[in-house]
């Protein structure tokens, strides 16, 4: 029933449809090149070399932990537990170092406990087939939990942020090698989400995951695999985290959950309409970067951002209902 | 999918839910003799009316299969709204009415947004709840209210007694004595199951399916209010963040009691609630530190639903047909 009402509209307004889509697919980037402007003229500081450096710095770290977020999303589920997973990473390279293990070590677990979060998300949603939103709400609460069990509730101090700390504060010019290793990965998705066949599955499972299942492809391996790529993801910038504030911080989590949503979603809502992709992502991140950077400036409480935030990504999928092909939610939830 | 009705496999699961709160009560009596003193009762009994009102209207959102994450939000913006109203000097029963009004507009904000306009319900809420936690800073920027409420009689809601037990606890039982004839004896609760089980059948059968979802957030935003009534009476002042705390157990009640009982109810969320304020309480008493009692109840609600939904895939196998495609179609075929 469906399939013949949205022929009959496609082909009724073709035309307006060409603009409403091009409105669609760029309002994104357009915004962000305004709020630049906007920002820039009020206060000619943003652009500054080394702010430039600070906005692209945070959002580096950002991008890295929502990439696999990401494509959570864009294969139809959700994952709540990121934020958690990033800062039971940050915790986790922390509280090593603390005591005694050098950074190779500190490093490469913290990441692993990432693997292995994302594993257990993986297992209960793709192979369990349990509600994600459930399942990451659960993981998520355990996660902050052992997070801040490991620094008894407080933040652990880092004496030497070793190599990660250079490699963070090294700028090429106004732009942190961070931020270039941040766009090659995101380069790397981009190839595989939009030339390899990968890419069409993940936003196959979106749309049908019995039909994907039925084309022969390995859904559950795939779901799995988005799950701990995820994992992963959130801690490598938790373990980033780690070394651009010298420190293990448990509650370091709660501040990216509604941005990093926000980004994944409102990133969803350009180019591929409805689904969230990777170049939308860095738009999105940058955008909210820039805000962050720019009200600061203006002088902007943190509530009112948060307002505005939620406000963007209200408008933001008001906008894409309306200009985009499709009606139907970009997440299914349960 | 029946899940009610079928009696056997209902007092099996009433008798394990039984079993459970025993052992659980009797573990802790164990290790903590104090469980049982009714002093203890009585917070048990308080903390769970706050809990169990706050999971009674996520109750009634899951059942039209929507997800709302903006309630702890809401409940934050209404805390904020009475405290303010208190300080005001106006009335008690005045300014919980205007605490009920704040959150009503945000949840008929969402029910229409995500019924009338298909807007996705997870980024919805998220947005709303974003913006509702935002303007609770708006009353005092953020600052702790606390003037009258001493005189305004605000307190006695926590110290009111019936026969020895808060009178907040009785409160809760008679709202979910109403919502059980509501929602499990009416058309319009019927109405509310139809609508979560098949929309588009249920709008044929003359069922007005949108206005069901926008009630049930209202309803589920207007709970959330009396929740963090209770708070505040037992905290005395209003906090930015004093409804954040109901977004976890309620979830939790909700989707544990779904898994114990084996389907979403008013009965099983009085459930769920019981063995989650019972947990909470208990930890607390034992003095194990605040973080951890997060993560104990994330564990507790995995395994829960992990253990009672292969279960319900043995009794059900109509439903595991629908979590497992790939078996069930094989199956059919050969």
């Amino acid at each position: 029933m469906t399939d013949v009402i949205s022929t009959h509209a496609v082909a009724e307004r073709r035309h307006s449809k060409a603009i409403n889509r091009i409105i669609g697919r760029y309002w994104l980037v357009a915004t962000l090149l305004v709020m630049i402007a906007v920002f820039a003229f009020l206060k000619p500081q943003l652009l500054d070399n080394s702010n430039i450096a600070t906005i692209l710095r945070s959002s580096a770290l950002m991008a890295i932990m929502i990439l696999g977020l990401t494509w959570v999303i864009a294969a139809g589920k959700i994952d709540v537990s990121f934020m958690q997973i990033a800062a039971l990473g940050n915790m986790t390279t922390a509280w090593l170092l603390a005591s005694g293990s050098g950074w190779a070590l500190a490093a490469t677990c913290g990441v692993a406990v990432g693997a292995v979060a994302g594993l257990l998300n993986g297992t209960l949603i793709a192979i369990l087939g349990i509600p994600p939103l459930i399942v990451t709400i659960a993981t998520g609460g355990i996660c902050a939990s052992i997070a801040a069990a490991l620094g008894k509730g407080t933040s652990i101090r880092i004496a030497d942020a070793g190599l990660l700390g250079d490699l963070l504060f090294t700028n090429w010019g106004p732009v942190p090698v961070i931020a270039v290793i941040a766009a090659l990965f995101y380069l790397i998705s981009w190839y595989a989400q939009e030339k390899l066949t990968f890419g069409h599955y993940i936003f196959a499972l979106a749309q049908n995951e019995k039909a994907v299942n039925e084309a022969g492809i390995a859904a559950r391996s795939l779901l799995l695999f988005l799950f701990v790529f995820s994992g992963i993801c959130s801690a490598i910038a938790g373990v980033l985290l780690a070394a651009s504030l010298s420190s293990g911080q448990p509650m370091i989590g709660s501040s990216y959950f509604i941005d990093g949503l926000t980004a994944v979603l409102l990133g969803g809502l350009m180019l591929r309409i409805g689904k969230p992709n990777v170049l939308g992502t860095t738009t999105a991140v940058l955008l909210l970067s820039v805000l962050v950077s720019g009200s600061a400036m203006v002088g902007w409480a943190d509530y009112q951002r948060q307002i505005v935030k939620g406000v963007l990504l209200l408008v933001g999928v008001a906008v894409a209902m309306q200009f985009g092909h499709r009606s139907s939610s970009p997440i299914q939830g349960a | 999918m029946p899940k009610h009705g079928i009696v056997p496999a209902g007092t099996v699961r009433f008798l394990a839910f039984a079993a459970l709160v025993f052992i659980i009560g009797a573990a802790f009596t164990a290790v903590e003799p104090r469980f049982l003193s009714t002093q203890n009762i009585s917070a048990v009994t308080r903390h769970m009316a706050a809990n169990g009102l706050a999971a009674l209207g996520l109750t009634l959102v899951v059942i039209v299969r929507k997800f709302d994450l903006s309630f702890a939000g809401t409940a934050c913006f209404s805390a904020m709204t009475i405290g303010f109203m208190i300080a005001g000097g106006h009335d008690l029963w005045l300014c919980i009415m205007a605490g009920v009004l704040a959150a009503a507009i945000v949840g008929a904000f969402n029910g229409i947004a995500i019924s009338y306009f298909g807007l996705p319900d997870i980024v919805t809420t998220i947005a709303t709840g974003s913006i509702a936690g935002g303007l609770a800073f708006l009353y005092s920027q953020g600052r702790t209210i606390f003037r009258n409420f001493v005189t305004s009689g605000i307190l006695d809601l926590n110290d009111a007694r019936l026969f020895g037990y808060s009178a907040s606890f009785f409160f809760l039982i008679a709202l979910y004595a109403v919502a059980w004839v509501f929602m499990h004896r009416t058309r319009y609760g019927a109405s509310f199951h139809a609508t979560g089980e098949n929309p588009v059948s249920a709008y044929f059968s003359g069922v007005p399916t949108r206005t069901y979802t926008m009630m049930a957030f209202i309803i589920c935003a207007i709970t959330s209010v009396f929740a963090v009534v209770l708070i505040l009476a037992e905290s005395g002042t209003a906090d930015t963040n004093k409804g954040a705390t109901l977004l976890m157990p309620a979830y939790a009640g909700v989707f544990l009691g779904a898994a114990l009982l084996g389907g979403t109810s008013v009965l099983a969320t009085l459930a769920g609630t019981l063995l989650i304020t019972m947990l909470l309480d208990g930890f607390s008493l034992l003095g194990v530190p605040y973080y951890y009692s997060d993560g104990v109840v994330s564990a507790i609600l995995l395994t829960g639903v992990v253990l009672f939904d292969a279960r319900v895939r043995q009794l059900f196998s109509d439903l595991a047909s629908f979590i497992q495609p790939v078996t069930s179609a094989s199956e059919k075929r050969s």
